[in-house]
């Protein structure tokens, strides 16, 4: 299989017009393959995007991407519970589960399964292909090993495998909103303060070092995980798909970068640099090195060519 | 420090604690050789009863762990691993030529640390309430904790055991403690500092560290 | 039933003795090994103790839980495997799992085996939880810690299995089986390791009067002379977002829900869970035999009474924490 890009759902709270405006760049100029769309972090944002969702699925359909929806990764209360439900039995949808409770719905019928599923091992993988799912898109704190057992049973079971290669890492989800603690609010009132950090609220620790980053209910790294210098190995493992999570910088260049790299065009060590200079955060990769995920482990040379 | 609200049990307890607590202080007196042995006896009897325990102390890789009673003073050093070993130190003299630097500290009033050995208090309340201090590799003071509090230990009893006199003594002490402790505190009470250090070594001589006289 | 099944957490064989003699109705445990996510150091369980266990325990008509609640590595399935098979043949009463391709593994190869859905599974729904029921005939769900009383109810109205829920002890404030923040600062995880900011990535730094408590790279926090300390847990850190430290997550406080017993009741639980198998045998005694007290007043329509956990909790505060909406 062709290795292809995907470009992963906006997890931040963007103005809306940011939001229509981002997706149409996206159709008309990212080198991406797939394109997963949907409020996946918090309902309350989900109206604002649902006016301009059909306008932004049309136009990435027409510019040629293939186009998923995703479901919310944490699913409790009644209302977020009947929207999950709209939202997995729409007719002619691909849907990406990111909660069990989507993926027993989808039983049976062709599905992604989201790097917000529990997926550490092939015996899941096989049990999850048996249900359906098509492609999977692996938690990022796997390391190489697991990947590579991963990937290796991906092709056995059909299954795509996916990796996220750019973007803060999601590492958390919670019932609370600390955007709006952190504001003194309570969710229930949060006046959407998310909506002034377009690639979340910078946490450091109490001796100054940039930590973390809160996206509403969601924790995210500070380092922005990338993987360019990994990608040559991610794809000798057999890994088919590579994922951009959208961060607030230009992601028609990180995805040109990543084509490039996949293209063979460009070399990992290049696009890294490249892609340091874009991004205020540190690049990391700990997690696929099976270490600290905020550490960047240089690559060695191992994935790269001489 | 009479609590009128305290137990025959929570005074027997504190009549063992002052015993355990001059002991302890007295051993690094005793001089190298005689502490070690004792030491090493109260270990081997330890060992016998807690087999548990010592098989996964001796599995643990090599490490050394010092446990500072800031109110004795006396400082043990735990050495886990296949060469398992305690050895009993003065508190000041860290800074010894041989004194290796331990893998972790842990502080606290000796009373506290006795409970926690003996499993009696939750070691993490007392981190809570900021009454244990640890230093150094944290994994391995929760490694002693979690093993330690896998036993039912009785050290006041397996130390009296291998200390000669009280090992007899002690159930008396124990059945006797309240009135003891009373006579103990009020005498403490009028005497003037230096026979209170007198009383202290008294009690020292009723742990059963007499020999600290014959050395 | 009158009453609620009471579920009590042991380290050790001897925090094992201290559960069954306050008044457990069953007891969760886990082998010595990364299977289960409590794999601190000197905590756990050998094959040989768990037999023990069971034997001490069911002498008591007290039961055994076993969790095998982290996630098998690839390429590496064996010593999961291999744990539900022991705990089959151990005669434990239930296995408490996780992850998808070891409940499949287990319902195919144990069929009379006792399957409970861990935590770590973070079922937070009636769909979710049906899955696990039908897919592997799970008997029981513990609720992950993010539901409302209130949603517990319509879930438990809706679907038909045993639920349990924590009543006391340590508060995630994330979905449980979904946070990697542990993984992020150590590169150690509870899904992988079983372990969350574990004690070999701690380091406390005096600074002056103050300490500060480092994981791996990170300062957690830096907690003033008079302060109660927390665990060093990277959710019960001080954290900067704006202009001043806070405790951004979680305050260090312990979960206490004795006060919901009603209405826990009348949502249809079936079992409350006591959180704290790091914790000693002084506080499984402890806090059990509270929980025991305040169940048999409970059960017999007299007044809980009020009792006093304030010494064995985090920080020295107490929260109901998700069960009350206010909480998020």
């Amino acid at each position: 299989m062709m290795p292809s890009l995907t470009l992963g759902p906006v997890l931040f709270n963007w103005p809306v017009d940011r939001w229509r405006d981002f997706y149409a760049r996206i159709a008309d100029e990212a080198p991406v393959d797939t394109v997963i769309v949907g409020e996946i972090v918090c309902f309350k944002r989900a109206p604002f995007f649902a006016d301009a969702m059909g306008e932004v699925v049309e136009r990435l359909t027409a510019a040629g991407k293939t186009v998923w929806f995703a479901s919310p990764i944490l699913v409790g209360s009644d209302r977020e519970r009947a929207a999950m439900r709209d939202l997995v039995t729409g007719e002619g949808m691909t849907i990406e589960a990111n909660d069990m409770g989507a993926l027993a719905l989808l039983a049976g019928r062709p599905h992604a399964v989201g790097p917000m599923i529990n997926l550490y091992n092939e015996a899941t993988l096989a049990w999850l292909a048996g249900r359906g799912a098509v492609a999977v898109s692996l938690p990022a704190e796997l390391p190489a090993a697991s990947v590579a057992t991963l990937a290796k049973a991906g092709r056995e079971h059909g299954v795509a495998v996916e990796v996220q290669v750019f973007g803060r890492a999601p590492l958390a989800i919670s019932a609370r909103c600390y955007h709006a603690r952190a504001h003194g609010l309570h969710k229930d009132g949060c006046q959407f303060v998310c909506g002034n950090d377009p690639d979340g609220l910078a946490v450091t620790t109490m001796d100054g070092q940039p930590f973390l980053a809160v996206n509403g209910t969601q924790t995210m790294s500070h380092g922005c995980l990338c993987l360019a210098e990994e990608l040559e190995a991610l794809v000798a493992m057999g890994v088919d798909r590579f994922r951009l999570s959208p961060q607030a910088v230009d992601m028609v260049r990180v995805a040109q970068a990543f084509r490039a790299l996949i293209d063979g065009e460009r070399d990992g060590r290049d696009v890294a640099a490249e892609l340091g200079g874009l991004i205020d955060a540190p690049l990391v990769n700990g997690f696929f090195h099976d270490t600290a995920g905020a550490r960047h482990v240089a690559s060695a040379g191992a994935a790269l060519p001489a | 420090m009479r609590d009128p609200d305290t137990t025959p049990d929570d005074r027997a307890r504190l009549f063992e604690m002052r015993l355990g607590r001059a002991g302890l202080g007295l051993v690094p007196r005793l001089g190298g050789r005689l502490s070690d042995a004792l030491l090493d006896r109260l270990f081997q009897r330890l060992a016998a009863r807690h087999p548990r325990a010592f098989a996964t102390l001796r599995s643990m890789p090599e490490a050394s762990l010092r446990i500072e009673p800031v109110d004795t003073p006396a400082a043990l050093t735990l050495r886990v691993g296949p060469a398992l070993s305690l050895r009993v130190t003065r508190r000041d003299d860290d800074a010894g030529p041989d004194a290796a630097r331990p893998d972790a500290i842990i502080r606290g009033p000796y009373a506290r640390l006795l409970d926690l050995l003996e499993g009696r208090i939750d070691g993490d309340a007392l981190f809570f309430r900021r009454e244990l201090a640890i230093e150094g590799d944290t994994a391995l003071i929760l490694a002693l904790r979690n093993t330690l509090d896998g036993e039912e230990m009785d050290l006041m009893a397996d130390a009296a055991s291998i200390a000669g006199p009280l090992a007899r003594v002690l159930p008396v002490l124990r059945r006797n403690a309240g009135p003891a402790l009373d006579r103990l505190e009020a005498a403490r009470r009028l005497l003037p500092p230096p026979l209170r250090r007198g009383l202290d070594r008294v009690e020292a001589r009723l742990a059963g560290t007499r020999p600290a006289s014959e050395v | 039933m009158d009453g609620f099944e009471l579920i009590c957490p042991a380290g050790t064989p001897a925090a094992l003795r201290a559960a069954v003699d306050a008044g457990a109705d069953a007891v969760y445990l886990g082998f010595r090994d990364e299977t289960n996510a409590r794999n601190f150091p000197g905590l756990n369980f050998t094959r040989d103790d768990v037999a023990e266990a069971v034997a001490y325990a069911h002498a008591r008509k007290v039961e055994v839980f076993v969790a095998i609640n982290t996630y098998p590595q690839a390429g590496n399935l064996a010593p999961w495997q291999r744990a539900v098979d022991d705990a089959a043949r151990l005669k434990v009463d239930a296995v408490i799992l996780a992850d998808l391709g070891l409940l499949e593994y287990a319902a195919r190869r144990h069929p009379d085996l006792r399957l409970h859905l861990s935590v770590q599974a973070s079922a937070a729904n009636a769909e979710a939880i049906r899955l696990y029921r039908e897919a592997f005939g799970v008997r029981r769900v513990v609720l992950p810690r993010v539901l409302t009383v209130p949603e517990i109810a319509r879930l438990n109205a809706e679907v038909d299995i045993e639920t349990e829920v924590f009543v006391f002890g340590g508060l995630c404030p994330m979905a449980e089986g979904r946070c990697s923040l542990s993984s992020y600062a150590t590169g150690l995880s509870p899904n992988k390791q079983g372990v969350c900011s574990p004690a070999s990535h701690v380091r406390y730094e005096p600074r002056g009067t103050a300490l500060a408590t480092k994981l791996g790279d990170f300062t957690i926090n830096v907690v003033g002379a008079d302060e109660p300390a927390g665990y060093p847990t990277l959710c019960k850190g001080r954290f900067v977002a704006g202009d001043t430290p806070a405790y951004l997550f979680e305050e260090p406080t312990s979960l206490n829900a004795m006060d919901l017993l009603p209405e826990l009741k009348a949502a249809g639980v079936h079992a409350l869970k006591i959180e704290g198998r790091q914790r000693g045998k002084a506080y499984i005694g402890a806090v059990v035999g509270a929980y025991r007290e305040a169940l048999t007043a409970f059960a017999a329509g007299q007044p809980v009474p009020r009792l006093d956990l304030q010494a064995m909790v985090e920080g020295g505060t107490q929260t109901t924490g998700a069960y009350k909406r206010a909480w998020r």
